[in-house]
């Protein structure tokens, strides 16, 4: 990697100021230290964020919970109140990595997490995420890729917890030029669906606080497919949160992760679900709404299906038995 | 003739590593934990071409950098690189940092090549660029016939024909490929990490000139080979040049990422398949035409080995009219090498595939079908216990009859490994000391497999005594020399040979302690006769002890989910044979991890190229899947003792069957075949027409 100073922040406000135009946030340092180890990413300093105040925390109130940047994986995964609250965010927790990365990754650095499109990951590359050229993936391996996209890249956004954040209508809060900046999850990817080269919409500087889940969608569900058993990434991932009151659907919300470069949510699909009683048909007619436009490519065509079966489960799965 | 004892202590029964608690403990100082005095890192550059003349090379910034010892260029330029990742040149220096710095120092000229092939079917055309220049990349296939094909395709009952298709396999031992290396004017020492010491030893004497007497090759502890690590590498010598031109050693071990690159692998198949069989299944016409890819190289290039893609056909089976067509297709990509199996695995996959489709059109229990036509009667025994083991006749339901969206099914496959018997150049030695301690000295390696314990437990059992009082060195090219750990040989090896040291020392004993019997409680004893000076015994492989072509049959279950594709293996039942067992745990382990690793092939791994590029889209694990241990599924070991056969290596037969009966029982819990591995749940969704059509 190249050379780097190397800070600690005390306060938000001294890790915004440290960290300047070209520097970058240090927590659990999973996917920046293999950034930079790989020369994808250089920074002229990093700052460590771990000790910030206050960001460590999960907060339980009346209208919304609270879940710090700092907060672990880990932590969310074992938090049986959370667990009771948000069980699609603790199934999705429960999903990432491998206990030792879940052990330090952080909600923050989930949410940041640059993307995985190997040819992007890969040193010898210059695609277009990287400022090059072409999407090498468009016309080459595209097996893990999106099939939705508002630009030429078609890497998806991998990040599990954006996916059930977003079902669960979830937003960010961002230190941003001093001031606190509140991003839906659709938002906080939007710039990565509309350039190539962002990964989501966070500006250099930019310091994700926390995540509020606002309280009321009592169910929630988190499903993914994967190549393998554990310990690998999500083809496909499902979230799907509602209320249910007198066995019909109340503020319903499906996201899926891995099929586009941000959240996938269609809005026609949450507003025919609203009052519905759910049942195979209506899940299918959900899911066919939220895969109509997808736009499949020569090895990702099997994620449609596929999406349309975690969409139709994790919709059953919300139901349970009510 | 010599024979094994009938009655044994040690022999056949569960004996723990005796290098167990320092290899769990990290004791256990492996190739790449070698820190020798003032060592330095070494590091390779790359070619980031797939093909390139490479015209110079600059090390004028690289040398100028701090920490900075020693530089070298692979060869002469100007020079040729064929695929990415091929070495160009290497550093060494203080710091891995300093390093990685050097490397981007390096200034080269190269005049890229605008055409190069990475995929077969490319690389088969008549008019893809050559990887190699004025040669074609698909030389004429060698063929192979007998009896009247066409004539005996004509007259059976049930003819299927089938594409079936494997991926390139990489070996990816868990040690990284390299060694430490250092140069002296004494000579060479290399700390390597390597299943055959003797031939790297050899390697490094002659790609470097020197005397082999100067030449030492150390392997304590190293972390598997499966094929690959037979040779000095172009990373051993580049390492030993280096260390001559810094005066210190060098420790270049490889990255995960250069693993995938140009250190070997499993060669691809494309195998077209047609088979003939007449009403009661009796086999009748083959027909094969297969393809693969063994990268830009084959035999002498492939360090070691390996090398082609051809493959055994029709596989276990005597069919009495055949036709074989094929070839290797050079592509830019790194060179093959040997496999655990060489050929086996892919046959398998092609051949059982084949039979299972056969045996649905014939309406026939494919465990019929097999005991019908396999020759081997070894087989036909463990066809038998492993159907009764595994519930095969309550458990084999009609392809695609499993209810429910998950489907289950059940598929078997047979393994054949012709070779497993020992070298008869092995020999060893032993030093009984007069206080009664023995240490046994073989030039061979452990490669993971558990040799150590091997020449333990026999020297145990021979001598009326522990396990753990004998003491064990293997992996010095100073003690008597022995095989490198391939062609799953080495039990074979040296368990006679080990044997004849014990006979010899026994005899030895006698005469000098002049007790009748110096075993077990003797030894102390006679030991104490022996005054001052220790007693060292040469003894060398004897024949009679051993043989070799083991078998073996597996039988898998699995779970299909038909919605996301994802294949559950749920049970192996794993039946084999390898004559005289000598350590039960150890052979279990082997199985274990042929089972795994047979596994991973199925279901997982496979090397991704891009076409646009030339690279190596999957140079690490998260992309490069294998199995972990949530995949894997309960693995029912069921042993074939034959002590009348002698010792037979298991390393290579064990994992040969996996792959088949596990794509044969997923075809069975789909009611269609997947024909090519990985299976993926992208194939699996394909396969069960699922998958839109796109427009490409």
């Amino acid at each position: 990697m190249n050379a780097f100073q190397y800070a600690t922040a005390s306060s938000s406000e001294s890790a915004h100021e440290l960290v300047a135009s070209n520097g970058a946030y240090l927590a659990g340092g999973n996917d920046l230290l293999s950034l930079l180890k790989d020369y994808l990413v250089s920074a002229s300093i990093l700052v460590n964020i771990k000790s910030l105040p206050g960001l460590n925390k999960i907060m339980h109130g009346e209208k919304a919970w609270t879940i710090g940047a700092l907060v672990t994986v880990a932590e969310i995964e074992r938090d049986a109140d959370v667990g009771r609250a948000f069980p699609g965010l603790h199934e999705a927790a429960a999903e990432i990595g491998s206990q030792q990365i879940r052990n330090v990754a952080t909600v923050g650095g989930n949410l940041a997490q640059h993307s995985r499109c190997w040819y992007f990951r890969h040193r010898d590359t210059v695609c277009l995420k990287k400022h090059g050229d072409l999407c090498y993936a468009r016309h080459g391996e595209n097996r893990y890729h999106s099939l939705f996209t508002g630009n030429d890249c078609i890497s998806p956004v991998v990040s599990s917890l954006a996916t059930v954040f977003a079902a669960l209508d979830a937003t960010a809060i961002v230190l941003r030029d001093a001031k606190e900046t509140r991003l839906t999850m659709s938002e906080l990817y939007q710039k990565a669906w509309e350039d190539p080269t962002a990964h989501n919409s966070l500006y250099p500087g930019d310091l994700i606080l926390r995540v509020e889940i606002p309280a009321g969608r009592r169910r929630s569900a988190y499903l993914q497919a994967s190549d393998k058993h554990a310990f690998d990434w999500a083809l496909v991932s499902c979230a799907a949160a509602a209320d249910v009151v007198d066995g019909k659907l109340k503020w319903p919300r499906v996201a899926l992760g891995s099929i586009s470069p941000k959240p996938h949510e269609v809005a026609a699909a949450n507003e025919f679900l609203e009052g519905k009683t759910l049942d195979e048909a209506t899940a299918a007619a959900a899911a066919d709404l939220i895969l109509k436009e997808a736009k499949p490519l020569e090895y990702n065509a099997y994620k449609v299906p596929l999406a349309h079966a975690l969409i139709r489960r994790t919709l059953l799965k919300v139901k349970g038995d009510a | 003739m010599p024979e094994w004892p009938a009655q044994t202590k040690y022999i056949g029964q569960p004996t723990t590593r005796v290098d167990a608690a320092p290899k769990v403990t990290g004791r256990a100082r492996y190739s790449s934990d070698i820190q020798a005095n003032g060592w330095l890192y070494g590091m390779i550059l790359r070619s980031k071409w797939p093909a390139a003349k490479i015209l110079s090379v600059s090390f004028d910034k690289a040398r100028g950098l701090p920490g900075v010892k020693a530089v070298a260029v692979v060869r002469e330029t100007p020079f040729t690189v064929r695929y990415y990742g091929e070495e160009i040149a290497a550093v060494a220096a203080t710091t891995k940092q300093a390093c990685l710095d050097a490397l981007r120092s390096i200034e080269i000229k190269a005049e890229p090549r605008e055409r190069f092939v990475v995929r077969e079917d490319e690389g088969r055309k008549a008019d893809s660029p050559q990887v190699w220049e004025g040669v074609a990349n698909a030389p004429a296939p060698r063929a192979r016939n007998t009896g009247d094909v066409d004539a005996a395709f004509a007259e059976c009952a049930a003819v299927i024909e089938g594409f079936y298709t494997t991926p390139v396999q990489i070996h990816h031992p868990m040690e990284t490929h390299g060694s430490t290396v250092s140069w002296t004017e004494e000579g060479v020492t290399s700390w390597a990490s390597t299943q055959g010491i003797s031939s790297v030893g050899d390697g490094l004497a002659g790609s470097l000139k020197l005397d082999q007497s100067k030449v030492r090759v150390i392997t304590d502890y190293m972390g598997g080979g499966f094929g690959a690590k037979f040779g000095a590498g172009v990373e051993g010598v580049l390492a030993a040049r280096l260390s001559r031109e810094a005066k210190a050693p060098v420790r270049l071990m490889l990255t995960r990422f250069d693993e995938a690159l140009a250190v070997g692998n499993r060669p691809s198949s494309f195998q077209r398949i047609k088979l003939g069989a007449a009403a009661d299944g009796t086999l009748r016409a083959f027909e094969m035409d297969n393809y693969g890819t063994a990268g830009i190289g084959a035999g002498a290039a492939s360090e070691g080995g390996g090398g082609g893609a051809d493959i055994p056909a029709p596989y276990l089976y005597k069919v009495p009219n055949s036709r074989v067509k094929q070839k290797a297709v050079a592509i830019n990509a790194g060179s093959a090498r040997a496999f655990r199996a060489p050929g086996n695995p892919p046959a398998s996959y092609g051949m059982e595939s084949a039979m299972d489709d056969l045996a649905v059109k014939l309406g026939m229990d494919p465990v019929e079908l097999r005991l019908k036509n396999d020759p081997s009667p070894i087989r036909q025994r463990e066809y038998a216990l492993g159907a009764e083991r595994f519930g095969w006749k309550q458990k084999y339901r009609k392809p695609g009859s499993s209810p429910g969206v998950v489907k289950t099914g059940v598929g078997c496959a047979g393994a054949a490994w012709p070779a497993g018997g020992g070298s008869h150049q092995t020999q060893g030695e032993a030093q009984i000391n007069p206080d009664g301690s023995i240490e046994f000295r073989l030039g061979v390696q452990d490669i993971g497999t558990g040799t150590k314990t091997v020449i333990a437990v026999v020297a145990a059992e021979l001598l009326g005594l522990r396990p753990e009082q004998i003491t064990v060195k293997v992996g010095d090219t100073h003690f008597p020399p022995g095989p490198g750990s391939g062609g799953s040989t080495t039990c074979a090896s040296i368990s006679p040979t080990v044997y004849d040291v014990c006979t010899k020392a026994l005899q030895q004993m006698q005469t000098q302690s002049g007790l009748a019997d110096v075993r077990g409680e003797n030894w102390y004893p006679a030991c104490k006769k022996l005054g001052v000076n220790p007693l060292v015994v040469h003894g060398q492989w004897q024949p009679g002890l051993s043989s070799d072509h083991a078998c073996g049959v597996q039988f898998a279950e699995v779970a299909v989910d038909t919605e996301t594709g994802l294949v559950t293996v749920t049970k192996v039942v794993a039946v084999h044979d390898c004559g005289l067992i000598i350590d039960k745990l150890t052979l279990e382990s082997q199985i274990n991890g042929g089972v795994i690793m047979g596994m991973g092939y199925a279901l997982y791994e496979e090397r991704v190229m891009d076409d646009l590029s030339g690279v190596v889209l999957n140079p690490n694990f998260e992309t490069y899947k294998l199995p972990g241990i949530a995949d894997v599924p309960e693995i029912d070991v069921v042993l074939l003792n034959m002590p009348e056969r002698g010792v037979i290596g298991i390393g290579e037969p064990a994992t040969v069957p996996t792959a088949a009966a596990i794509a044969n029982a997923v075809a069975n819990a789909l009611g269609v075949r997947v024909s090519s591995l990985p299976i993926t749940p992208a194939k699996v969704l394909a396969a069960l027409g699922k998958v839109p059509a796109v427009a490409t």
